[in-house]
């Protein structure tokens, strides 16, 4: 049902879209090039100040920037400290229910504890 | 009673102590770098040739005062707060487990945890800063579950050893903790 392929509706949507940009594109020009004086001889006299023509691109800019260190500082910060035991264990792991060992079946998928994992890699096996 | 090189996380070349006191009763000290007389002039020198170049800007010599005590406080502070000098790990078999760090200004901080509360001794892996690293951390038993966690307490955090250097540590550790399982003493 959700496939990607083109249809009727998508490519109408597309259109508007793309007429509704270009509208949009070419307003900002008026606005930003044409004088003042202009636009009042029209009657068009509650514009926006030309401004803002110029700042909110400027604000959009160095918010992206800003995006990218903030973005970079979320993720140091939700990193889970040292001494935290979320580095060992989480909610599912510890309401996990054990399944009961089949002969010759491959074993059930579970979080193994950290101590068994320790000792299977670390201490050499006799 | 033997010593080891090893390196840490950074590359900085540490040392492993290990003494063995008794059959339930080990030792283990990781003994990092000194301050180093070139890092410490550099930095001294990069200190007071930014406060005399201000002091040529702004022609007030409190600037070059200023910035000798800076130096001379932060140095003393520095030494006593931030540089370890050696962190020991003392693990006695029925009591305990004893971890010490000391500063480079000689002051020791010690930290005890008893028997009861240890569950185990694991060599976890996390990620710090932009590395995954992998650290030795004692976990701590939750009261009311035996199998849960309620606590765990990273150690050797300011030598960072690495994996090999650690597994030393661990097996010692492992060698001592493996003794409350077969005998079981009175409570």
């Amino acid at each position: 049902e959700n496939s990607p392929a083109p249809l009727p509706e998508r490519a109408i949507y597309g259109f508007a879209l793309f007429l509704g940009s270009w509208f949009g594109f070419i307003l900002y020009l008026i606005w930003a090039y044409i004088p003042e004086t202009w636009l009042f001889s029209l009657g068009l006299t509650y514009w926006p100040q030309k401004y803002w023509a110029v700042a909110l691109p400027a604000y959009l800019l160095v918010a992206i920037g800003i995006g990218y260190i903030l973005l970079f500082g979320i993720n140091m910060m939700s990193t889970a400290p040292l001494n935290s035991t979320d580095t060992i264990t989480d909610n599912y792991a510890k309401k996990q229910q054990q399944k009961k060992f089949q002969e010759d079946a491959i074993p059930a998928l579970r979080d193994i504890p950290i101590s068994e994992v320790n000792r299977m890699f670390f201490l050499p096996e006799k | 009673m033997e010593e080891r090189r090893y390196r840490s996380a950074s590359g900085a070349p540490i040392a492993l102590r290990r003494r063995q006191h008794s059959a339930s009763c080990r030792e283990l000290a990781v003994r990092c770098p000194r301050l180093r007389l070139r890092s410490l002039s550099a930095a001294t020198s990069a200190a007071w040739l930014a406060a005399y170049g201000l002091f040529v800007l702004t022609e007030n010599s409190m600037v070059l005062s200023a910035a000798i005590i800076i130096t001379l406080i932060g140095l003393i502070i520095y030494l006593h707060f931030v540089k370890i000098d050696q962190e020991s790990l003392l693990v006695i078999g029925s009591l305990g487990i004893q971890v010490t760090s000391s500063y480079a200004s000689g002051k020791e901080s010690t930290t005890f945890i008893e028997m009861s509360q240890v569950q185990d001794v694991v060599i976890n892996e996390a990620i710090h800063m932009q590395k995954v690293i992998y650290y030795l951390c004692i976990l701590l038993q939750d009261p009311g579950d035996p199998q849960g966690v309620s606590e765990v307490v990273p150690l050797f955090q300011s030598s960072k050893p690495r994996l090999d250097c650690l597994i030393e540590v661990y097996k010692s550790c492992q060698e001592i903790l493996e003794q409350r399982k077969t005998a079981p003493q009175s409570s």
